[in-house]
């Protein structure tokens, strides 16, 4: 890594510290002024920042299966983001102290009130979702650590050995990812509308923090690309590899959300369509227009021409609107839940995920630093390379 | 029509032919060559604006058709919904869109190349069968401007092929 690259991503670094902390410290003058909404922002900020870390663990491991030119070039990017795992971790605590002001079924009263919230108390209660996230962070958290420890390891020898362990869990892995994350999301953003429940949205949730991940893969590769290393070895094939995957999400994503939305809206039953109902109710429509646009239609009709993907500029300005307009989507996941008759906005919404976010960019540029930014010895690396040109 | 050993003689080949001036070549080789089509100085095709147009009709016709069954001409309540409940059409336009894409690119691809072509004169050379082997070939058709029988033939000749055939029609 150059001097150059060296002092700007100091400077970025701290930065990112200091919003992130300027950004905590909002968030904990908001959670004395009014706790609720602090726990909802907070909810917001955090799962969109960790969306994007567990987001990058499913990439990495896709690669470490699939091989592929812009996985070399983007790899140690990846690494660095599923890195920042132990302390999202960390920053999970907070909300086991708002469970009441976030779910109803931690309210005795609603409990009370409603059949299907007793059922359901038997899997759905504080200290079993306690016990769960915790499960869920340990497992995330050491194959995390065994996926970067084996690609470090990978860049001092020439031994397969690494490679191949890489591999063999990244196999495991991607199955383990997809069902924690089902889970742990179906207590975290599902449990949120009482009576709510959808076999499609874990689905949607995978592949949206995948697509972010993509999305923030360009970004940054398209920034390092001025400087060495990486400079050297990108070529337009990566830049055109990536844009190809994030048009690939973008349709995914979209897919799986019309298809939620057309099981439901054909059902038409009064537990399902509500959570319709609260996202559409009054000016949340305009997010639905926002979100129609800037996670679908522009993104994906730019990225169906090739001159586009080729482009790092052009492709960087895709990848920004789909990764800010992601954020939008987690948004409009979790806050009309709260406010079902129209856009209740607060500078919480904006404190909380700054603060998380500086605090991850900080963890993220930590992390870049240190390693090597391009893998070595990759068995694959060579042919890669060789016919990346 | 001269023959060659390899896919980079091939390429070079062609390179010089089209850089001497000849514009109605065209290249035989065995497996798809990298270069060899921007050797020839082949632009861009028209697939993808038939595609296009295909998808576009397949979309809206299909969308119509649906819009024109339920909200016009049989207007039928079903569960209360509304009589134009576009959720429920996007599966069939979807499908259509895919459908009238893809068979636009099949036989927009055909109509370009001219295909199905069941007579072509290289196949008069005996050594052609070897284009779907391991040979390489680079044709220089006799409507160009500027073919000449001698001197193409001669200029063919010095760009290490292994032989120069002449193809009768």
């Amino acid at each position: 890594m150059n001097d150059d690259l060296q002092s700007r991503l100091n400077r970025f670094r701290f930065l990112a510290l200091v919003s992130g902390v300027i950004g905590i410290v909002l968030c904990v003058v908001g959670a004395f002024i009014n706790t609720q909404r602090f726990f909802i922002s907070y909810l917001f900020g955090y799962l969109f920042w960790l969306g994007l870390a567990l987001g990058c663990f499913a990439v990495s491991m896709i690669h470490h299966l699939t091989g592929g030119r812009w996985g070399q070039v983007t790899r140690r990017f990846q690494e660095a983001g599923f890195m920042t795992l132990p302390v999202m971790a960390l920053l999970f605590v907070p909300i086991f102290f708002g469970l009441k002001h976030l779910y109803p079924w931690a309210q005795p009263v609603k409990v009370a009130a409603d059949t299907i919230l007793q059922h359901k108390h038997a899997y759905i209660n504080p200290s079993l979702f306690i016990m769960r996230a915790i499960f869920f962070f340990i497992i995330w958290i050491v194959m995390a650590f065994l996926l970067r420890k084996w690609s470090l390891q990978q860049d001092k020898t020439t031994d397969v050995t690494p490679t191949r362990r890489l591999r063999t869990l990244s196999g495991v892995g991607i199955v383990i990812y997809a069902l924690t994350v089902t889970f742990a999301y179906i207590d975290w953003v599902m449990s949120i509308e009482a009576d709510w429940y959808s076999t499609m949205f874990p689905v949607i949730i995978c592949i949206g923090q995948i697509l972010t991940a993509y999305a923030f893969s360009i970004m940054v590769l398209t920034y390092f690309s001025k400087y060495q290393p990486i400079s050297e070895t990108v070529t337009t094939t990566q830049f055109h590899h990536l844009g190809n995957l994030l048009l690939t999400f973008v349709m995914f994503w979209t897919y799986i959300s019309f298809g939620q939305l057309l099981i439901i809206w054909s059902g038409n039953l009064p537990h399902e369509i509500s959570w319709y109902l609260h996202r559409i109710a009054g000016n949340w429509k305009v997010i639905v227009w926002f979100l129609f646009l800037f996670h679908f239609f522009l993104p994906f009709f730019s990225l169906l021409f090739r001159p586009t993907k080729q482009h790092p500029r052009t492709l960087v300005k895709l990848a920004a609107i789909v990764f800010v307009a992601h954020m939008v989507d987690v948004y409009w996941m979790i806050a009309p839940s709260f406010y079902p008759t129209g856009i209740h906005l607060s500078w919480m919404d904006f404190a909380a995920p700054i603060g998380v976010g500086g605090i991850w960019i900080a963890i993220f540029i930590y992390n870049l630093k240190g390693p090597l930014l391009i893998p070595q010895n990759d068995p694959r690396v060579e042919y890669s390379l060789a016919h990346g040109k | 029509m001269a023959e060659f050993e390899n896919h980079e003689v091939l390429v070079d080949a062609t390179q010089r032919t089209y850089a001497e001036g000849y514009r109605k070549l065209d290249a035989y080789s065995p497996f798809p060559v990298h270069g060899l089509s921007e050797a020839l100085g082949r632009r861009k095709t028209r697939v993808p604006l038939i595609v296009l147009l295909g998808g576009m009709t397949g979309g809206l016709g299909g969308y119509f058709m649906q819009w024109y069954a339920m909200r016009v001409d049989y207007p039928f309540n079903i569960g209360g919904r509304p009589l134009h409940s576009w959720p429920a059409f996007i599966p069939i336009t979807f499908e259509l869109t895919i459908l009238c894409a893809a068979l636009s690119a099949i036989i927009g691809m055909l109509a370009l190349n001219r295909l199905p072509e069941p007579y072509h004169p290289v196949f008069n050379v005996p050594e052609f069968r070897r284009a779907s082997l391991d040979r390489f070939f680079l044709c220089v058709e006799a409507t160009d401007p500027k073919f000449d029988l001698v001197r193409t033939r001669t200029f063919l000749e010095g760009l290490r092929p292994e032989s120069v055939k002449e193809v009768t029609s």
